[in-house]
């Protein structure tokens, strides 16, 4: 029986607004959980996957020792793609021609992920596409000038004769950081056998190469890694990516500014669950004096909710996975082979914020609301607003339960929950005062506005929550707006527009000014020329270093660099640069080296250690004087090691410069390539691109997200607002009677909401202002300057919100005519 | 004629409310003995605590002291919720300002009571009772779109729904004009002969006090001259 009343009175209440706040919020908080969680482990998989292109699978595996088949059949069990690849250096002969070249040696089915581009010609600009096929070599473009070959010549290369191809227009992982490595082969794995090349002890790095679904990887990586020897390590991917920091902070935001939408949406759920059980309380009081048992009261309301639960948690999650099909599309716009993943995780997160919205803000005034004695019939219902202690507490238990379910973070959800706690309390503290201040103003003014300042004060001083969840939400809506400008802007000032995005390298000391009057001539901007001097690390202090890791795991020996390093001198650190330790090489320093930080871990090397470095044959010594910590996200050439200019001034060098270059001018390229054909051009457009995809998609997420909180913002409005209608309505009702004029009403009503809204728009300016700065200052470390904007958009924004959303909700009431507003309130 | 069986019985009954300062008593010593299908009417100024004695009554508040027994069950030992099982199976109540819940129909009002005590034929029996206080054609107005007698008549109809053994009313027939509260008085007075309900009502109509069996006199908390009346017919 119970169930038939509670349907009959929740269809009804429906028209009445509370339970549509209470659906709203609900849905808010989960559709924003589902759709944002859901969309940064879109965007952060797009990264991944496009990342994969850069090495040309998921995940690799390196060795310095031959295939293990072993190692292949694990994976494909596992259903995973894979593909082996070898890379060595070697010299090319072509009749009198001789070249030293980097041989990449690869299987047929690679690259796993991104394209293999050949082309049967010998500039990239052929149109005739090729395919790599037993027999033949690719050559990078710049080597049919050096071996003075065509396609179709035949190439020495160790024991065997090889055909030319084409031409290497694109390899997904080829390497970008070597600048100055030898020109790039590229021949079929059947081949090599027949080279001879492959010879114990010759120096060889073989990949394997994987590709598959997240969840065989993850099982391949942890059941296979404690089976992998001390030649066997997996390729990190994070260093490639220039923007791998920048969008892990991005995600940690991301969630955190949605997690206050949330926390926004819950407040407003738990305004007008306390509205609505406030309103119902006669109600109660009366089906009880008609018989009804707080059980049966229970069912009647605890049934209210659980349907306005399950329609916003089916509509939130519906909502949620829409959003996030749109933004997937939209991943696809820019990465046509992106592979979209279904995954559960945003499901059950959005579920799991609903239950704790619900049951920690909601319920808990429906279940106070269940214990009206009866006798409450008697009573005309205080027309008062409150929260129990037991529902701040829980309040507050659900806000910081949330947060630590989104951020994962103990430590960081409790200080986050302290921060806004004190928000909290500062508000109130200031409200209280302002109520004060507010009292001598009231005197000498207009009527109409005396009715507003003393609803106002009447109303701040009953609840100053309202106030709070005002410059809350408008305080939200404020700091996520610049911080998202900041972030982005941060993005930016990575990859300024007319950063060089076209290395050169391999110049050499004559070539210099034939660069520098082809870049007059042209109007390009050359940078610094570093110079650059290949060597190898032979010896740290007297200790001789392995070249290689050998079969004799028990040498005690280190291990060395294993490749040739690109050594530089400068006299000043560079930019993005920063000393951990020692100091950087005064004026007339004497042999002297700066190391790289994550070298220097990786070969035990301190300060003070003497460095040997084999430079052409000749041994230099030099004394660690400081230790580097690189930005490898930044675009620029970076080093492991910089001497001191006094070492290596002699030797001969070839350097390294870099310019910028418009898309609409690579044509310009084709002509440097025939000016200087041995200079490497090393185009980094593809990452600039790559950071900038990504930089758009993260501002999409994140006005997403700020919309999603001036939603929320709103919807505390409205919820408040509604929480006070009834008590509104009998005043205007009186007033009416008395002979108030619409006009008189109207006005007083907009200044009341304009006051308001300007309070909470001063308080959340100032808030914002206090936390932009420190968070300019702590995170981005950039120097102390105001947001001029923010002092007249707070303000507004809170004046025009309020107002408006003020009006909208009430402008019915004023037009409802007099004795009608009387008959509605007198008979309840 | 049998022996009266008693059907409510009140002993020394107070009631004090706590304040912000203090404390107030409403009710002194208040005892009273009311028999089955008896007529008996509270009268008194205003203030003088006849809706707190009815509250009392009915079970729906406690005696901060005394003890009231309904039907022989002692109602200031139950709790809440067995006062309220008590309430939906034997007690109707009119209240002075009507109460009906603003969200169901006059027809769901009516029914209400009858759903929760799990009657089957509810529907039926609203439809009749609408009929009996003549609001057959308002079935499925909402109590706004009411006027005031005709909500206190939808009240009168929900207390009868039940068909309980005694029916508290307070003040059933103020705020209404002479005829449409004579309607209602006669209304009372017929569902009690029919029904052999035991009526209790608050008035401060002397003519409706008359048509009662007994009266009760009400002042600043206790009983005045009590029951003269009563005392006088049954001499
Ligand atoms: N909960 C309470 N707190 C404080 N005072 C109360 C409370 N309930 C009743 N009173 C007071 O007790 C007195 C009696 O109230 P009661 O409603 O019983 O009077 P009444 O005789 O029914 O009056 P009326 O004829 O006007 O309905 C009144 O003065 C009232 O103000
Ligand atoms: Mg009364």
């Amino acid at each position: 029986m119970w169930a038939s009343i509670a349907w009959r009175l929740f269809w009804r209440e429906l028209s009445r607004g509370e339970l549509w706040v209470i659906a709203f919020a609900l849905f808010l908080a989960v559709g924003s959980v589902v759709s944002l969680s859901g969309i940064t482990e879109g965007v952060k998989s797009a990264l991944m996957q496009r990342s994969a292109q850069f090495i040309a699978a998921d995940k690799v595996l390196r060795s310095s020792q031959p295939f293990e088949q072993r190692i292949v059949d694990k994976a494909e069990q596992l259903q995973l793609k894979t593909a082996q690849q070898m890379q060595f250096d070697s010299m090319l002969f072509a009749g009198d021609n001789l070249r030293l070249a980097t041989i990449k040696v690869v299987s047929s089915s690679y690259p796993l992920r991104g394209e293999l581009v050949l082309k049967r010609g010998n500039v990239i600009t052929a149109t005739e596409a090729a395919t790599l096929t037993p027999g033949q070599l690719f050559l990078e473009a710049r080597l049919f000038d050096l071996l003075g070959v065509a396609v179709g010549d035949e190439i020495e290369l160790g024991m065997s004769r090889l055909q030319v191809g084409g031409v290497i227009v694109n390899e997904p992982d080829a390497p970008l950081s070597v600048f100055g490595g030898a020109p790039r082969v590229i021949m079929h794995l059947d081949d090599v056998a027949a080279t001879e090349i492959v010879q114990p002890g010759s120096r060889i790095g073989y990949r394997y190469l994987f590709a598959g679904s997240t969840e065989n990887l993850q099982q391949f990586e942890s059941e296979l890694t404690p089976q992998l020897s001390v030649h066997q390590r997996w390729q990190k991917m994070d260093r490639e990516s220039a923007i791998g920091s920048a969008l892990q902070r991005a995600e940690r935001f991301l969630l955190l500014a949605g997690l206050l939408g949330i926390v926004l949406a819950a407040c407003a759920a738990a305004v007008a669950a306390s509205r609505y059980s406030q309103r119902h309380t006669q109600a109660v009081a009366v089906i009880k004096a008609l018989g009804a048992t707080t059980a049966q009261i229970r069912l009647i309301y605890g049934s209210h909710l659980l349907l306005v639960v399950l329609f916003s948690l089916l509509c939130g999650l519906i909502a949620g996975q829409v959003a996030i099909g749109a933004v997937q599309w939209g991943i696809q716009l820019y990465l046509p082979d992106y592979r979209a993943e279904f995954s559960m995780r945003p499901l059950w997160l959005g579920s799991l914020t609903c239950m704790i919205c619900a049951l920690l803000f909601a319920a808990r005034p429906m279940w106070r609301l269940a214990a009206t004695p009866a006798i409450e019939v008697l009573k005309r219902p205080a027309a008062k607003f409150t929260l129990d202690t037991l529902q701040w507490l829980t309040g507050a238990a659900a806000i910081w339960a949330l947060m630590w379910l989104f951020s994962g973070e103990l430590v960081l959800s409790i200080g986050l929950f302290l921060l806004c706690a004190g928000f909290a309390a500062i508000l109130m503290a200031s409200a209280a005062v302002l109520v004060r201040l507010a009292k001598p103003m009231a005197a000498g003014q207009s009527s109409a506005r005396k009715l507003a300042l003393a609803n106002l004060k009447r109303r701040l001083w009953a609840n100053s929550f309202q106030l709070i969840t005002f410059s809350l939400a408008i305080f939200l809506a404020l700091l996520l707006y610049f911080l998202r400008a900041e972030l982005i802007g941060q993005w930016q000032r990575q990859i300024p527009v007319g950063a060089p995005n076209q290395f050169l390298v391999n110049i050499t000391e004559s070539q210099r000014s034939v660069l520098d009057s082809f870049a007059a001539e042209h109007q390009l901007e050359l940078g610094q020329y570093y110079p650059v001097v290949r060597g190898r690390l032979t010896a740290i202090n007297d200790e001789q270093l392995q070249q290689e890791a050998t079969k004799d795991d028990r040498s005690q020996q280190r291990v060395g660099v294993g490749r040739e390093l690109n050594l530089t001198w400068l006299s000043q650190l560079p930019d993005n640069n920063q000393l951990l330790s020692g100091s950087w090489f005064s004026r007339d320093a004497k042999a002297q080296v700066s190391v790289e930080a994550e070298i220097a871990e990786r070969l035990e090397v301190k300060l003070g250690d003497s460095l040997v470095f084999s430079i052409g044959g000749q041994m230099v010594t030099a004394k660690v004087s400081s230790i580097r910590k690189v930005d490898w996200n930044s675009l620029q050439p970076n080093f492991y090691m910089i001497l001191s200019p006094d070492l290596l001034a002699d030797f001969p060098a070839t350097y390294i410069n870099a310019f910028y270059l418009s898309a609409e001018r690579t044509a310009l390229l084709n002509q440097l390539a025939r000016l200087l054909p041995t200079v490497t051009v090393i185009s980094v457009d593809n990452i600039i691109a790559q950071v900038n995809d990504i930089i758009a998609q993260v501002t999409i997420a994140l006005s997403f997200i700020l919309l999603i909180i001036c939603i929320a913002a709103a919807l505390v409005l409205v919820a408040q607002v509604q929480a006070t209608l009834e008590q509104r309505e009998q005043e205007l009702a009186i007033l009416r009677t008395l002979g108030a004029r619409y006009a008189f009403l109207r006005n007083a009503l907009l200044l009341e909401f304009a006051l308001l809204g300007a309070m909470a728009g001063g308080f959340a300016t100032l808030l914002a202002e206090v936390m932009l700065l420190t968070v300019q200052q702590r995170v981005f470390e950039l120097p102390f300057s105001p947001h001029y904007n923010l002092w007249w958009m707070g303000p507004v924004l809170g004046i025009v919100m309020v107002t408006l959303l003020g009006w909208w909700q009430l402008k019915r009431l004023l037009r409802i005519p007099g004795a009608q507003l009387m008959r509605k309130v007198l008979q309840g | 004629m049998n022996t009266p069986e008693v059907h409510i019985n009140a002993v020394k009954l107070a009631k004090t409310v706590k304040l912000t300062e203090g404390s107030l008593t409403i009710l002194h010593d208040i005892s009273l003995t009311i028999n089955r299908g008896e007529t008996v009417a509270i009268v008194g100024a205003s203030g003088s605590g006849k809706s707190t004695l009815l509250s009392l009554l009915a079970g729906l508040d406690l005696p901060s002291h005394g003890e009231v027994y309904l039907a022989g069950r002692p109602l200031h030992t139950l709790s809440e919720d067995e006062r309220a099982a008590v309430r939906a199976a034997d007690v109707g109540f009119v209240f002075q300002s009507f109460l009906l819940l603003p969200s169901l129909t006059a027809l769901e009002n009516i029914t209400l009571p009858a759903e929760l005590a799990g009657i089957k034929d509810a529907r039926s029996r609203g439809l009749a009772l609408l009929e009996q206080v003549g609001l057959s054609a308002r079935a499925d107005f909402f109590p706004a779109q009411l006027s005031g007698g005709e909500q206190q008549r939808v009240a009168i109809a929900r207390a009868f729904i039940t068909r309980p053994a005694v029916l508290f009313a307070d003040e059933p027939s103020a705020n209404l004009d002479a005829a449409t509260g004579q309607k209602i008085e006669d209304l009372l007075f017929t569902l009690n002969a029919e029904q052999g309900t035991t009526l209790v009502l608050v008035t401060h109509n002397n003519d409706l006090a008359q048509r009662c069996q007994r009266q009760y006199r009400m002042q600043a908390g206790r009983f005045i001259d009590s029951d003269l009346k009563g005392l006088a017919n049954v001499g």
